[in-house]
């Protein structure tokens, strides 16, 4: 056998080998993304494994700090769904080409909020003067994009605020310290931390006249949502039951907050600012034509990365499974 | 100039991976030719038989690069560069028959249907196994157990091919014609495809934020995009196929008004919470499974067969069609080639995650480009630049505010008229917050300056403090025994053990991060130091002191030229370290630098960005040891030769 018969054989059988590898399989169990912190009553379904019942196949949750690494671990295949997941970091990987799909809306909620740090005299009426300040930002996720829309929505020049990259719990840190004038803060904890020395600067009323709002949604990847579409669906339906059975009542806040890691006081008033939409409501508010969905991740889109074309995000948001 | 080695990268990377080639073949040449000179004269385990062999770093280097020119895709796309776009081709395809593929055994080993069954049966049997004679009376008990044979028999009646509907068997024989004239074209050839102009002033690969160009560019592409077109219509017919038998309906009717039946139970009668939540929740998971039943989603196996033949079929044509193509694609893509998503084609594998050489140095003059306005740095910040700095803000920070404050006198008020009138107190308070005028001076910042500074400063404030103290403790008892407790204790704490204190003690500025990395440098240079000097020699500090020399002469003249090797050994360990951990302290409080850079295209997935951050930090890294071996070569020639 020549060298160039072996090379071409060789070549031959990898690339067997790689059709092989390709080929897909039925899933036998569903690898989900779920954050800490973030109280949803869909977590006394997960810790009674209503979920691992309703779909035939066991279910395994893993937590996540951070809606990027939920995309990180999809995309290498270790996740199929992620629950929760911010519009931020679904939509920056959607920029970036990843398989990923949109198939609910898991929590509507108040823009996080950035906090001025009390004593300052800021707020909404006079913001301006915050330019020239320090502020902490976790860069590119919720948090910044509810900070540039306050700061658009009162004119307040971005180019001039000296910005710090600062997870959620550092920036809470460095509002209590003073290093910071304010802080942009996502998650029950370090919000409640920059509560005791900081005022939003814009209040609930002011946002919502503002229509500054964020949403978490439910994402799969593309392959198990083509392989596994009854799964997908199963999945949501028990996500629904379970927003449907939330009466808010003590012992179901205890659940809730145990599996969060949360205090029963902090879970409360966090799921007081929560909204989780029936699927419905999802399908008319959000998923229909010109929804919600795609007008939110197309803005969105724009603001972190220029070149974006907000119609070939709306072609990864998909609603059929809530049907 | 930049903008035409931007658009021709392919090009620029066929030359540069020719003269890589060229480059490695030849240092091998010569370092065979210099090996086989040398190896007679010389002695294994001779440090003499290390030094000079440029040529082997020629190669290895070399090596290096079309390593990553391999991996990253780099050689397929230099010289193959509208291969990525027919893969894409393909993808559409394979994404057109994804859901197909997905129900069959040729896409994945079993029917999908025997895998519902399987599932279906199992949730059955434990449900049945489940049935609380506490929550549900007898006649409820029996009721439930004739329902949940009803489902089973579902699942029978949907298994046996007799049941079938004519409506879904013409629905299976249109699907399979469907398939076979996506074969048919598949085989038709290329013979007349011509790429539309809009095709093909598409921007050229990995040339712009969407890497791939989706429409086909070449008669193959075309082909398999015609061919994906007609699959996608076969797809969503097939997403149509139902099995809704006939025979099955009567069953149905019957399970329906049943759930209602128990459903309606469930709703009036008087249950204490617990039992009455237990009713529900079983009835509805019997719901479920018979939802998923009526939805028509469980054929015969043997109905599919057709289906799963024409796809195999298919596979045969997309082979051929294919042609050489796929072995090129096997030898210079390696990985699991380009994955179409809804919105654009990716590659996969270490293509994904490892960027192009050229592509990384596109970044990287981007990144470096000093002219913000035009898209240069990074958040506003250029990578490494100067700018005019005013002497007076270095003043200011050197000089104590209150100062001012303790001056006699008053502030300056502002008077009836509106006019403010400064006095001495004021310029006074001016000068210390640096708010003069005093010229300016050039002044490098970026960056990468700004990580540079922070490991300088951190190095020298540990080699200033950690050296002197590693030399007393090696010399004396005080010393020895005060420090010991202290060092030992703090030493083996890794560095991010001490990051959540650091922002609290420090704040957000440099000194924080500085402080993290004097941290690892102090350690490792006083003890580096330490074994220095309580290595030395014992005959030759007797020497010296039998020859009266005083205590400063002995340890300036004898002790630390000994433990100098020691001490140079430890700045070389000491700042790689710190390059390693500069990364994790611009976590912190991030506002410029190179981990920060990295930090923030982490959080888009960024991949080009992160490889430059990372060549950054190894190639400063490389530099800051090459003048290492340089100093040590100059201040002590004298190491390994005693």
């Amino acid at each position: 056998m020549t060298i160039v018969r072996k090379i071409g054989a060789l070549a031959a059988a990898s690339a067997i080998f790689l059709m092989a590898s390709s080929a897909v399989y039925a899933a036998d169990k569903l690898n989900a993304a779920f954050f800490l912190e973030w109280a949803t009553p869909n977590q006394i379904a997960k810790v009674e494994k209503t979920y691992d019942k309703a779909l035939g196949v066991p279910v395994t949750w893993t937590d996540f700090k951070t809606g990027v690494a939920m995309t990180e671990a999809m995309l290498s295949g270790d996740i199929d769904i992620s629950y929760s997941q911010g519009l931020a970091p679904f939509v920056t990987a959607i920029q970036q080409g990843a398989p990923l799909k949109m198939v609910g809306i898991a929590v509507v909620y108040e823009a996080n909020d950035c906090f001025v740090k009390n004593g300052l005299g800021i707020d909404a009426s006079n913001a301006s003067e915050l330019e020239g300040k320090t502020v902490a930002v976790p860069l590119n996720t919720m948090a910044d994009y509810a900070f540039r829309r306050y700061m658009t929505t009162l004119q307040v020049d971005i180019s001039k605020l000296k910005i710090v990259d600062q997870a959620p719990a550092d920036g809470a840190q460095s509002l209590a310290d003073g290093l910071v004038q304010m802080a942009c803060i996502f998650g029950g904890s370090s919000s409640k931390a920059a509560r005791e020395v900081g005022t939003p600067i814009m209040n609930k009323q002011q946002k919502i006249r503002a229509g500054i709002g964020s949403f978490d949604v439910i994402s799969v990847t593309e392959k198990f949502a083509t392989e596994n579409p009854e799964l997908v669906r199963a999945f949501l339906e028990v996500t629904e039951e379970a927003n449907q059975a939330w009466t808010a009542s003590d012992v179901q806040v205890a659940k809730v907050a145990a599996d969060a890691g949360m205090k029963l006081d902090t879970t409360k008033a966090q799921m007081a600012d929560f909204i989780f939409p029936t699927a419905k409501e999802q399908l008319e508010q959000y998923f229909g034509k010109g929804g919600l969905a795609a007008s939110a991740a197309a803005s969105l889109g724009m603001v972190f990365s220029g070149d974006s074309d907000g119609s070939k995000i709306a072609k990864t948001i998909d609603g059929s499974f809530l049907k | 100039m930049v903008d035409w080695f931007s658009d021709n990268r392919g090009l620029v990377a066929a030359l540069m991976i020719f003269s890589l080639v060229v480059l490695f073949m030849w240092a091998l040449f010569v370092g065979w030719r210099d090996t086989v000179l040398t190896s007679k004269n010389q002695v294994f385990g001779d440090p003499q038989r290390t030094s000079g062999g440029w040529y082997w770093t020629i190669c290895g280097a070399s090596t290096l690069m079309l390593v990553w020119f391999y991996f990253s895709w780099g050689i397929g796309r230099a010289y193959m560069p509208s291969a990525a776009n027919d893969m894409c081709q393909v993808a559409k395809l394979d994404e057109a028959l994804s859901p197909i593929k997905a129900a069959l055994p040729g896409g994945a080993r079993y029917y999908k249907s025997t895998l519902l069954v399987a599932r279906n049966t199992a949730q059955l049997n434990s449900i049945q196994k489940e049935l609380l004679s506490s929550a549900f009376s007898q006649a409820e008990q029996k009721l439930l157990n004739e329902l949940i044979e009803k489902i089973r028999s579902l699942m029978v009646i949907s298994s046996n091919p007799k049941n079938l509907s004519v409506e879904t068997i013409e629905k299976i024989d249109k699907l399979v014609l469907k398939l076979d004239a996506v074969s048919a074209e598949l085989l038709s050839g290329t013979q007349g495809l011509t790429p539309t102009a809009i095709a093909l002033a598409q921007p050229k690969w990995g040339t712009t934020h969407v890497e791939i160009p989706i429409a086909p560019i070449t008669p193959l592409g075309i082909l398999f995009d015609k061919g994906s077109v007609l699959a996608s219509k076969a797809a969503s017919l097939f997403q149509t196929i139902k099995n809704h038998a006939p025979a099955s309906k009567v069953v149905i009717e019957e399970l329906k008004s049943d759930i209602t039946v128990l459903k309606n139970a469930n709703e009036i009668g008087e249950f204490n919470g617990g039992i009455k939540a237990q009713r529900v929740a079983y009835v509805k998971s019997l719901e479920r499974i018979f939802r998923r039943l009526d939805d028509g989603t469980i054929f015969p196996a043997n109905s599919l067969e057709g289906i799963n033949a024409a796809i195999a079929r298919l596979d045969g044509a997309r082979e051929i069609a294919q042609g050489n193509f796929q072995l090129m694609q096997a030898l210079f893509f390696p990985g699991p080639g380009v994955v179409k998503s809804r919105t654009q084609c990716s590659e996969q594998g270490s293509a994904r995650w490892l960027p192009k050489p050229t592509d990384v140095i596109a970044t990287f003059l981007k990144l470096a480009n000093p002219d913000i306005n035009s898209g240069g740095g990074y958040k506003g910040v250029p990578l490494l630049w100067w700018e005019w700095k005013p002497i007076a803000g270095f003043v200011g920070f050197f000089v104590p505010n209150w100062i001012a404050d303790f001056w006699p006198g008053d502030y300056a008020r502002h008077r009836v008229d509106g006019s403010i009138e400064l006095n001495l107190k004021d310029k006074i308070l001016q000068f210390a917050t640096g708010k003069i005028h005093l010229g300016s001076v050039p002044a490098l910042h970026g960056h990468l300056w700004d990580s540079v500074f922070r490991v300088l400063v951190a190095m020298i404030l540990g080699v200033v403090l950690g050296v002197p103290l590693g030399l007393f403790m090696g010399v004396s008892r005080f010393f020895k025994s005060f420090f010991d407790p202290l060092i030992e204790i703090y030493r083996p704490v890794p560095p991010l053990a001490w990051a959540p204190l650091i922002l609290t003690i420090f704040g957000i500025t440099d000194d924080g991060k500085v402080f993290l990395l004097f941290m690892v440098a102090f350690a490792i240079m006083v003890i580096s130091a330490r074994t220095g000097a309580s290595g030395t020699q014992l005959s030759k500090i007797r020497a010296s002191h039998s020859l009266g020399a005083s205590d400063r002469q002995i340890m300036w003249n004898v002790i630390f030229p000994n433990a100098l090797p020691e001490i140079l050994t430890g700045i070389r360990i000491a700042i790689g370290v710190c390059w390693g951990t500069l990364v994790a302290a611009e976590i912190l409080a991030g506002t410029t630098g190179v981990g920060f850079i990295e930090n923030i295209a982490r959080t888009v997935s960024d991949y080009e960005l992160i490889w430059v951050t990372i060549l950054i930090m190894g190639i400063l890294g490389l530099l800051f040891d090459v003048f290492m071996r340089l100093l040590i070569k100059r201040t002590i020639p004298w190491r390994g030769q005693g």
